[in-house]
């Protein structure tokens, strides 16, 4: 019988119960924020007592499946002020799964001033003050320290100094296989684990009889077909594993749907030099890897191992959107200084998204000029320093707008807008306005031909059959974030109709479930009204699902503006 | 009568222009109008190394693409990931 953990860091006490019936049948975003829905006051300070934080492995973590390893956070976000659902690669959803924990929720607050140790074993819960010398310490060297004191293979999650310090940017990170860092980014939750004073929650999965399969021979006849569908497709097969995400980087620029300067334009000259292509030259030149995996089993393989030009390690993960954000929308053409950024990012432990669109705003509002990387990494580093303008900054783009003056900021539900044009990418843009979790890209990303029914091309740069769209994908997106399934098989699953068969195959052979892939679709649509509901107990309406006005302006190189209007907007959610 | 296009190539086409010691982007000379599949022909790439040719931002598959002189052009091969390929125009859905 799978466990559901609840930890009170107020009183210290825990609660190890069978997981509860209405929880059952549910698993990562599906789970976490059904959950929060449930059981957390939506009208709750998001640092207060009320508040709940809650790990949930997805369905299929754990299991041989590739690419199964991701686990979903949730909280009521203190960046947004609404419900968030964040999911992370790295080691500990994969033990969690082998333990058989269904989740672990973090409850309460603790009135001293001590930062914990949380300890989960096969054993029980055990809660110990945190090492004095982990506290105000980067995530790199903490993790090493954490590593050295419970064992080299422990997982372990993570808040840095942002999180002690409760910015709204927080990440909580994750321990990768290497023992490097993989981060549940957005929406600030590493704040509500500083709040309840957690330093870090380590996980030994020594002892655990792994993960039960009700049926493994149609289990394993299922991920072998799963498996075929990523590794011949060209995206999970070539295209990723090579550039990464990064690979965007010069299709945007190209499509016109790369923000440049703050989303004054949509395409810029030095955009190769930061994309991709380059950045895979790059790498191989200095010894680094091109690919690399964030979880065990994983065979996509987009993350790297970036090292600076002296061989050395320097960051990896290093993404499409941070790349953007400082590259083209802060013009900083220079994708070392880029690098060293996504290192402290991770270091420190903010969202890279978040601070990265934070800086453009800075940039906006003449705190450090366009362009300039080593103003840029200074301004990073007054995050870590704890300075009044670092702890701004780290609270994200919305704040930095609003300590000083700047109207153009690109935000949604007070959540940075990311790396794709809303007015050349029409229904992205539809999503960051819709989204429960505030602007997001990876709200609206799965994509099954089974479940898209939308017809015919369409047009990035008109408004026709885009509400469809961002619904269907937001929908699919729900289910596959409840899978355990890193959102990028969706890449190729547009394409071979049986990876999506063979998924759902999958989830019944572990369970012993008859799940068909209208189950999937209604369970999408239950997590995101589970979701939306919230949000409006919470205080949104319909008037919070609104892009920022001066995407009224004209975007070059196509001279296109945001032009849905309200009432068109509202359709994405009428389902 | 040739007109000039501006030509760019993305992900492992850029290795193909290295290869053949192409600039990248490079500029080409076309017969006037010129579509899609005489393109490709013209810079000897077969149909399967492009799925979409972008002229002037915009996404079309080589057989609906049409380039001109003075076009900004660009080829990518399969590997975009599969939400960007429908939210771009690449992918025709239902």
């Amino acid at each position: 019988m799978p466990q559901f953990i609840r930890i009170d860091m107020g009183t210290k006490t825990v609660k190890t119960e069978a997981c509860p019936e209405q929880y059952a049948g549910l698993a990562g975003r599906g789970l976490t924020s059904i959950f929060v829905a449930d059981e957390v006051k939506p009208t709750c300070h998001p640092l207060g007592k009320y508040n709940k934080l809650i790990f949930a492995p997805g369905f299929l973590t754990g299991t041989s499946a590739a690419n199964s390893g991701r686990l979903s956070c949730g909280a009521k976000s203190p960046l947004t002020g609404g419900i968030k659902e964040s999911n992370t690669g790295g080691t500990f959803g994969q033990k969690m799964a082998k333990m058989d924990i269904k989740a672990i929720v973090f409850e309460g607050l603790p009135t001293e001033d001590k930062y914990y140790v949380v300890k989960v074993t096969m054993d029980g819960v055990t809660i110990e003050e945190a090492p004095a010398e982990t506290i105000g310490m980067g995530n790199y060297e903490a993790i090493k320290v954490l590593q050295a004191k419970y064992g080299p293979k422990v997982g372990v999650a993570i808040i840095g100094p942002a999180g002690e310090m409760r910015l709204t940017g927080a990440n909580i990170s994750f321990a990768d296989p290497q023992s490097n860092i993989r981060s549940a980014g957005r929406g600030g939750l590493g704040a509500v684990m500083g709040s309840k004073k957690i330093k870090a929650v380590i996980i030994d999965d020594t002892g655990a009889k792994g993960v039960t399969i009700a049926h493994p021979e149609a289990f394993k006849g299922a991920s072998k077909r799963f498996t075929n569908a990523l590794t011949t497709h060209p995206v999970t097969g070539q295209g990723l594993p090579k550039y990464g995400t990064n690979v965007l980087v010069n299709i945007l620029n190209e499509a016109g749907g790369l923000p440049t300067k703050n989303f004054r334009e949509g395409r810029n000259a030095w955009a190769n030099n930061i994309g991709g292509e380059t950045m895979a030259a790059t790498i191989e030149a200095r010894g680094g890897k091109t690919t690399h995996g964030c979880h065990a089993g994983c065979i996509i393989r987009c993350s790297q191992h970036y090292h600076d030009k002296e061989g050395k390690y320097l960051t990896s993960g290093f993404e499409y959107e941070t790349v953007w954000a400082l590259g083209a929308n802060g013009c900083i053409d220079d994708l070392d200084a880029i690098a060293y950024a996504d290192r402290e990012f991770d270091d420190v432990g903010v969202d890279s998204i978040e601070t990265a669109v934070a800086v453009n705003v800075a940039q906006e509002a003449g705190i450090i000029p366009w362009g300039d990387a080593k103003a840029m990494l200074d301004l990073i580093l007054e995050i870590r320093k704890g300075t009044p303008l670092g702890r701004i900054v780290g609270s994200g783009a919305a704040a930095v707008g609003q300590m000083y003056g700047v109207t153009r900021v690109p935000v949604v539900k007070n959540q940075s807008i990311p790396a794709y044009d809303p007015r050349a990418v029409k229904g992205v843009g539809l999503t960051y306005a819709t989204t429960p979790m505030g602007a997001d890209h990876t709200a609206g990303y799965a994509v099954a031909t089974n479940i898209l029914k939308v017809g015919g091309f369409v047009d990035p740069l008109g408004k026709e059959g885009q509400v469809e769209l961002s619904r269907n994908l937001q929908i699919a997106t729900a289910a596959v974030d409840s899978t355990g399934m890193c959102l990028f098989i969706a890449f190729a699953i547009l394409d071979i109709a049986d990876g999506f068969n063979a998924l759902v195959e999958m989830i019944n052979a572990k369970y012993d479930l008859a799940l068909t892939g209208d189950d999937v679709v209604a369970l999408g649509k239950t997590i995101l009204k589970a979701e939306r509901g919230f949000n409006q107990r919470a205080g949104f309406t319909n008037a919070h699902d609104r892009l920022p006005e001066f995407f009224e302006e004209k975007c070059a190189p196509h001279g296109v503006t945001w032009d849905f209007t309200d009432a068109e907007i509202d359709e994405v959610f009428n389902f | 009568m040739s007109e000039t296009i501006e030509l760019r190539a993305f992900m492992g086409l850029t290795d193909v222009f290295r290869q053949r010691g192409w600039d990248n982007p490079t500029t080409i000379d076309v017969p006037g109008e010129t579509s899609g599949p005489k393109l490709l022909a013209l810079l000897e790439l077969p149909r399967e190394a492009v799925e979409v040719v972008f002229v002037n931002g915009k996404a079309a598959s080589p057989e609906a693409a049409v380039v001109r002189g003075g076009d900004r052009v660009a080829l990518a091969p399969p590997g975009v990931p599969g939400p960007y390929r429908v939210l771009l125009g690449f992918r025709k859905m239902g």
